[in-house]
């Protein structure tokens, strides 16, 4: 990838970054919560998905990096998740 | 010198500390582990004989809880794993077909952790009492709150095995990318040795497993250093307030503990299993049956023993369909244990068994670990386990299971004996070893599961038990006796050994039975290759036509230093590389030419390391004793690690190998991914921990309750904006380099470096803030105990922080390199060091949102 394709993905990220901020700053975040919550944890993972693809060359490596990656990631949420769940 | 890779003879004391050779290593990590064996089999022995009546006559009440604990975790962290991967550093190398780790320093420096972790472990005796809440450490009685006297001590064992879990995660990204970048040409690997493939999963293992510990282990050591409240209740009186604002902070420490816990029983038996399966087919002559269905279900095991940990919660408050679901994962777990245990003993019926001591010794820690697997399967089942949980049911199983392991690790200590030192033990000694070593084993254990009633962990019995528990201590010294006929029978026989040849055990087929005993520095004689289907050593001009017919064989084999940076080449072409690399990997073989592989500073890091953490342990008394060792320590570490970088370090990627599915990743890259799969977890159980405690308090009154108002998300956008555009400067100086910018590449380096040093300052300007408001519901500011939300967002926050520092530190380095030419035309080292920088920036996508907006 050359430059020009790092510059348009770090507007992509800019942009979503500033989407985040504006969610809280309309007052979404008070009158609709977790509305709020599914839409900046969405556009967190768009954007670590952006990073990971685009500037850590994921999409270029075999996939089996990829698999490792998401080996650690699934590792993270099975803790979070069940462990959360066990206390509702 | 040059044929012994700079290296002084083994009879010198300097070539133990200097060593980065695979097989040296080996064997320090397997006496130290005796060491330690014996270190917590003397403390066994101690509670033992207090036990021989009811009471703490003989060691106290605090010396018997001590005692208890520390036998725990130096029998589980000290001895039995690191016991195991002593095997595991000297015969995989030779059982692959690899010359050494693919980083033979980061080898070395995983010993040394481990080494001087344990002496951390015992030096915390000396420090008033040692750590005594049991091996488990549960949390609040892990707290300095409710640990007697000072808790130095105890401080110093989490330090201890923090260093340990350092240890363990640098040893895993070396194994996992030596088996995936360096097996011989034509070895698949699910035709690797069975041996080799039990420490490839446990690796995969302990990479995730570890980092989940790791993650509690810091938490457990900022409670105890900084004053986070991450494991504490609030006290009403005498009792747990149940309104404290930390409800969920017990079963945290629970949660982390045992979702590594559960998996580190199989991190302990895996090896063993590999053992078992060496010595049955060797000793019976036999192909292990089932071999495929054998693989399949360790691989089904290893991916299974992260989701049945809840077992070990089946008395805590957590909800009901949870505890079903991992009693029915728990139950599931069994199953390919059966195939495995069943598979061993086919091989027995079909094959013509020979018992000499490493079988005898296999066979009966297959015996062994068939009653304690069925003891476990009571465990599991969540009635049963209401009335067996916290007994000496529990303590018996999992000795069966665990020493069951150890067992089968002795029989490879016999098996790989003659291997490592070229003479032959005596082989009548040894079958008395174990014979005796039997009896004790059962008389120590077995009496346990009839005086199940017994109360784990308390010194107290009903009189009723006693002759049990009698008849247990006399099983426990039988059991300590037996290791000094192994002594004995080892350490003579180094002398009046027989000599042996390449191969004593007939039908051994594994590699490491082709080369001498013990085998040479460089292993083997040339470059070893399975590519005609039977294991042959390629000679230095069929490595260069082969790699030169096949290029892409090697394209990716460039050198590397070994210490997180790539070496500064000019612009080569990959044919180039690839035939240069294997003429260096060809003069290798004929020991024409050696890289010095002599290095003093993995020894240097460690003991800087190690008076860091024992200062640390006293930082919170605010003795100047301690802070200056800290300090110095800390000074010691960092000149050190700079030492180490700078030391020209060299070793090269095998010229042709086996690299599937890693084929066009490169060493260095490999071993990043792999590090940052286990920081994933790192993090991910951090961040895992804020939301577990958010949601045992309640989510959404979280924030109003527990956060002032002052915290605001703009310092956070700020820092955001701050990293994104320093990861993408990273990226354009990745371009720059390759068009050969000098000054590009130093520019968006140095614009990274400020990036990174401005996250610092904003962030350091918004907690100065944070510390000293003076609100209605904060009079006293917001600081690191104030709340468990201040705890969860300064210790995150700070991780992450922790974090950009070390990758300024490297960047610094980097940019000063650029600025004297280095990367021009290779940007491979500005890759790696991006890898990690991107990934500082991912996880504070994360953390931004969910610690300045939700």
């Amino acid at each position: 990838m050359d430059w020009k394709g790092y510059t348009a993905i770090y507007v992509v990220l800019f942009t979503f970054a500033t989407a985040q901020a504006v969610v809280e700053f309309a007052g979404l975040v008070d009158s609709a919560y977790w509305a709020a919550f599914a839409l900046i944890m969405v556009l967190s993972v768009v954007k670590a998905v952006g990073v990971a693809a685009y500037y850590q060359h994921l999409r270029w490596e075999p996939r089996a990096v990829t698999y490792l990656v998401l080996g650690g990631t699934v590792a993270a949420l099975a803790l979070t998740g069940a462990a959360a769940y066990s206390i509702l | 010198m040059s044929h012994d890779h700079g290296l002084p003879p083994k009879s010198s004391v300097s070539r133990w500390f200097l060593t980065t050779n695979h097989k040296d290593i080996g064997v320090l990590y397997l006496i130290t582990a005796l060491f330690f064996l014996v270190f917590g089999g003397t403390l066994a022995l101690l509670f033992r004989l207090e036990l021989i009546s009811s009471g703490a006559d003989l060691l106290g009440s605090m010396g018997y809880n001590q005692a208890v604990s520390t036998h725990g975790l130096l029998m589980v962290f000290w001895f039995i794993s690191p016991f195991a991967f002593g095997f595991a550093n000297y015969v995989v190398p030779l059982q692959i077909g690899a010359d050494d780790l693919a980083f033979p320093r980061l080898n070395a420096l995983s010993y040394w952790l481990y080494l001087f972790s344990g002496i951390l472990m015992g030096v915390s005796f000396f420090q008033g009492t040692t750590f005594a809440g049991g091996w488990t450490m549960y949390a609040p009685l892990n707290t300095p709150a409710y640990i007697p006297g000072e808790g130095l001590g105890a401080t110093s064992v989490v330090l201890a095995l923090i260093m340990f879990t350092a240890a363990v995660t640098l040893g895993s990204v070396n194994f996992l990318t030596t088996m995936y970048r360096m097996r011989a040409e034509g070895l698949r690997m699910r035709d690797i040795p069975i041996f080799s493939l039990s420490i490839n999963l446990t690796v995969w293992m302990m990479l995730f497993a570890f980092a989940a510990l790791l993650a509690a282990l810091m938490i457990l050591a900022s409670d105890h250093i900084l004053g986070t409240t991450y494991f504490q209740y609030s006290i009403d009186g005498t009792t747990m307030a149940t309104d404290a604002d930390n409800p969920g902070a017990s079963l945290l420490w629970a949660h982390l503990f045992w979702f590594f816990g559960h998996p580190e029983v199989y991190i302990v038996f895996f090896p063993a299993l590999g053992v078992m399966a060496e010595c049955f087919q060797t000793f019976t002559g036999r192909r292990l049956v089932g071999r495929k269905w054998f693989i399949i279900s360790m691989v089904l095991v290893a991916l299974q023993s992260f989701v049945v940990w809840m077992h070990h919660m089946f008395l805590t408050g957590i909800n009901l369909p949870i505890k079903t679901i991992f009693m029915a994962t728990t139950i599931g777990i069994s199953l390919p244990f059966d195939l495995m245990v069943f598979s061993l003993i086919y091989t027995m019926a079909k094959g013509r068994v020979r018992f000499t001591t490493p079988f005898l010794f296999s066979l009966g820690a297959l015996i062994l670990f068939i009653i304690g697997g069925i003891t476990g399967v009571f465990l599991g089942a969540i009635v049963l386990d209401y009335q067996f949980r916290g007994t000496y049911w529990v303590v018996a199983h999992f000795h069966y299971v665990m020493v069951a392991g150890a067992t089968a690790l002795f029989g490879g200590l016999y098996y790989w004996y003659p291997k490592i030192t070229g003479k032959m033990y005596n082989e009548r000694l040894g079958k008395i070893q174990f014979g005796v070593y039997f009896l004790g084993f059962n008389l120590l254990y077995f009496p346990m599961f009839i005086a199940w009633e017994t109360p784990r962990r308390v010194f107290v019995y009903p009189d009723g038990l006693q002759i049990w528990h009698t008849m247990a201590t006399v099983g426990g010294f039988i059991l300590g006796a037996s290791f000094l006929i192994m002594f004995y029978n080892l350490f003579v026989s180094l002398w009046r050994g027989e000599d042996v040849g390449p191969n004593p055990w007939e039908y051994a087929t594994s590699a490491e039975w082709a080369v001498s005993s013990p085998p040479p520095l460089e292993n083997f004689p040339g470059v070893p290759s399975y590519a005609t289907g039977k294991l042959e050593f390629l000679d230095d001009e069929t490595v260069v036509e082969r790699t030169e017919r096949a290029p892409g064989a090697a394209a990716h084999g460039h050198a590397a230093t070994d210490g997180g940076t790539a070496t500064d080449g000019g612009a080569v072409t990959a044919r180039a590389a690839t035939t240069a690399t294997a003429m260096e990997s060809a003069h290798e073989v004929s020991g024409e030419e050696h890289a010095n592989h002599a290095s003093f500073w993995p020894f240097l890091v460690s003991l800087g390391g190690f008076i860091t953490f024992l200062g640390l342990s006293g930082v919170r008394t605010g003795s100047v004793f301690y802070l200056t060792m800290a300090a110095a320590g800390g000074v010691a570490t960092i000149g050190s690690l700079v030492g180490m970088t700078r030391e020209p370090f060299h070793a090269p990627e095998m010229a042709i190998a086996e690299r599937w599915p890693f084929e066009r990743v490169e060493k260095m890259k490999l071993g990043m991914w792999t590090f940052l799969a286990s920081d994933i977890v790192l993090f991910g159980a951090f961040i895992g921990s804020y939301a577990f405690v958010r949601v045992a308090y309640g989510w959404t009154a979280w924030h109003h309750d527990l956060i002032p108002a002052e915290h605001v998300t703009m310092p956070g956008l700020i820092n955001t904006y701050l990293l994104l555009t320093s990861s993408f400067l990273v990226v354009l100086a990745m371009v720059a380099a390759e068009r050969e910018s000098k000054r590009g590449t130093v520019a968006a380096l140095a614009g990274t470096f400020a990036l990174g040093v401005g996250f610092l300052i904003n962030k350091g300007l918004e907690w100065n803030h944070l510390f000293h408001i003076s609100t209605e519901t904060f009079p006293s500011g917001w600081n690191l105990s104030t709340n468990i939300a201040s705890s969860t967002f300064y210790l995150t926050t700070g991780l992450h922080g922790a974090h950009v520092t070390i990758g300024l530190i490297i960047c610094a380095y980097m940019t000063v390199r650029a600025w004297n030419g280095a990367y021009q035309g290779d940007d491979r080292a500005i890759e790696y060091f991006g890898l990690y920088w991107h990934f500082v920036d991912i996880v504070w996508l994360f953390l931004f949102p969910l610690f300045y907006i939700l």
